[in-house]
């Protein structure tokens, strides 16, 4: 076996070796679902109204959780853990780049981040009875875009961070504003228009509302998909740069 | 034949001099010491050995290749062990070597490896639940696990208590057996002592002296201090006459007599000459510590609390 794919199975053992990890990517999002979905199980879209009213609108968040954990807590912690450990200047010492790790690790997240998405959207289908994805091109677009974008911010983090504790209070604090910006607690057709525009851009809101169009059988509007990619372009860029190895 | 060579070796960070100016040759099938206190420029000197800092100013050549420019060959054929290098928690002994064996062209038998190292039964083990002796010698194993011809130990036993130090020692003498080159990074006299065939004692970013431990110890005219308890009556003037002698002195009942190498000689013939018999007799020779006082100027390392040096 060759080094990357050593890197990559002994990476996804220790991610899976994480209960809080595991609990972020498949036990919280569907949780959540539950616990906000099951009361109205079986509800009629033209019952309800505005952006929590549509019935895509939760499990699109619920998969907007997963990779956002993943992105901003999981990944930017195991590199500053990684780089403070001094694991990435080891393995400057052999003959393999430590930059291999960093792709291990983004491996990993993303294949969780994938397994993660399939156990929400089953557990949409069969635990809601809702319809699973109805443009499947138009939601795996989406879903990959906001896992790029949100990674390549991840990836900044880790860049930026000073130490590992850093990284895992920054990822959070940036967390939580993103969430509420995608509409989280309050409906963007409740925000200021401002605040909703900007909701709608911002790396969370844009990932919800074109995962959750997709889901419905709509075309996820081509402006938030550009802003996605474009903020996965200039984030990994930066985050190659800046990135710091000891 | 020199495995490594270092000539005026310069490296400064900032303003900061690291290295200011290191020379040496490191011989195929040694254990090289490198000695100095914390700060010293050890660490630096020996990253720009492994290519891990590119060198302001001088040549390295490490196996006759540029370690910059041929990194990834020099690095196949040179293990290392980092000071303070952890694993991930949950990463098990024997995965670890699994994984950075893949990393190399001449992979060595893992269980031998374990087996060598007295890990046999650690080997799945994580790494968070491992004893600070048994994650230095993963650490050491981890450096041995591509077979290199050269292995660079730096600050083996800091944080390890006597008997793991010393269980490290035998370890560094059986990986020099196996014809392993061996450059050792240190700061403790003792280990320097007892392992190094050579060292080079660096301070301030240069090399103040290379030699093997004991012509070091030469080098300084230490004093030999003799320390005995007379049973019976002795005069003083009697051993200050011996021409030996530089210096006696008395403290309670205990008298100590100082002078070169031969004053033991010269004190115990005195005393069996008028039949004095005495107790508690004890000497002390200069030590790698007082060449290394008198070649720097100040005393050896303390204690490194923080276990860092650069």
């Amino acid at each position: 076996m060759n080094a990357l794919s050593k890197l990559v199975a002994v990476e996804a053992k220790l991610f899976l070796r994480e209960p809080v990890s595991l609990f972020f990517v498949f036990a919280l999002p569907l949780g959540l679902m539950l616990v906000f979905g099951l009361p109205q199980r079986g509800a009629q879209p033209e019952a309800a109204t505005g952006q929590h009213g549509e019935l895509t609108f939760l499990p699109s968040i619920a998969l907007s959780l997963t990779i956002g954990m993943l992105a901003l807590f999981t990944l930017p912690m195991a590199l500053g853990i990684y780089r403070e450990r001094k694991v990435l200047r080891r393995l400057a010492t052999t003959p393999v780049s430590p930059a291999l790790l960093l792709v291990a690790q983004v491996v990993v997240n993303l294949v969780m981040g994938v397994a993660g998405a399939v156990v929400t959207a089953l557990g949409v289908r069969l635990l809601l009875d809702q319809p699973a994805p109805a443009n499947v091109p138009g939601f795996v677009l989406a879903f990959l875009l906001g896992v790029a974008c949100l990674f390549a911010i991840g990836l900044l983090i880790a860049a930026l961070a000073p130490s590992a504790r850093a990284a895992q209070s920054i990822g959070p604090t940036l967390f939580f504003p993103l969430l509420f910006l995608a509409g989280a607690w309050l409906p963007r057709d409740q925000m200021p228009t401002v605040l909703a525009r900007i909701g709608e851009y911002s790396p969370l809101g844009a990932t919800v509302d074109t995962i959750s169009a997709a889901w419905a059988g709509q075309t996820p509007a081509v402006s938030q998909l550009l802003v996605l990619a474009g903020t996965a372009v200039v984030g990994c860029l930066l985050a190659t740069r800046l990135f710091r190895w000891e | 034949m020199p495995v490594i060579e270092v000539e005026h070796l310069h490296k400064r960070y900032g303003d900061k001099v690291a290295v200011d100016d290191v020379s040496f040759t490191v011989e195929q099938g040694e254990i090289f010491g490198v000695l100095g206190r914390n700060g010293a420029g050890k660490t630096t000197t020996v990253e720009c050995v492994q290519g891990l800092r590119r060198a302001d100013r001088g040549t390295v050549r490490v196996l006759g290749l540029d370690p910059v420019r041929d990194r990834t060959e020099v690095r196949q054929r040179v293990g290392a062990q980092l000071q303070e290098s952890q694993l991930p928690d949950k990463l098990r002994v024997r995965e670890a070597l699994d994984l950075y064996r893949s990393f190399y062209r001449n992979r060595a038998d893992i269980d031998e490896l374990l087996a060598d190292l007295g890990l046999a039964e650690q080997r799945d083990t994580a790494f968070h639940k491992l004893s600070g002796g048994q994650k230095q010698r993963l650490s050491v194993a981890l450096a041995l696990v591509g077979r290199p011809e050269i292995a660079i130990l730096d600050e083996l036993t800091t944080g390890l208590d006597p008997k793991g130090r010393r269980d490290t020692w035998d370890l560094v003498e059986r990986i020099r057996d196996r014809g392993v080159t061996v450059v050792l990074v240190t700061h403790f006299m003792a280990e320097a002592e007892r392992l190094c065939d050579r060292l080079a004692v660096i301070d301030a970013g240069r090399v103040v002296a290379i030699d093997t431990p004991s012509g070091l110890m030469s080098r300084v005219d230490g004093e030999h201090r003799v320390h005995f308890r007379p049973v019976d009556r002795l005069d003083d003037a009697v051993l200050a006459a011996l021409p030996e002698v530089t210096s006696v002195r008395r403290d309670g009942d205990e008298v100590t007599v100082t002078g070169p190498e031969e004053v033991l000689q010269a004190v115990l013939s005195a005393l069996a000459e008028r039949k004095i018999r005495y107790s508690g007799l004890r000497v002390d020779q200069p030590t790698l510590d007082d060449a290394f006082v008198s070649l720097t100027g100040h005393a050896g390392a303390p204690p490194a609390l923080d276990g860092r040096s650069s």
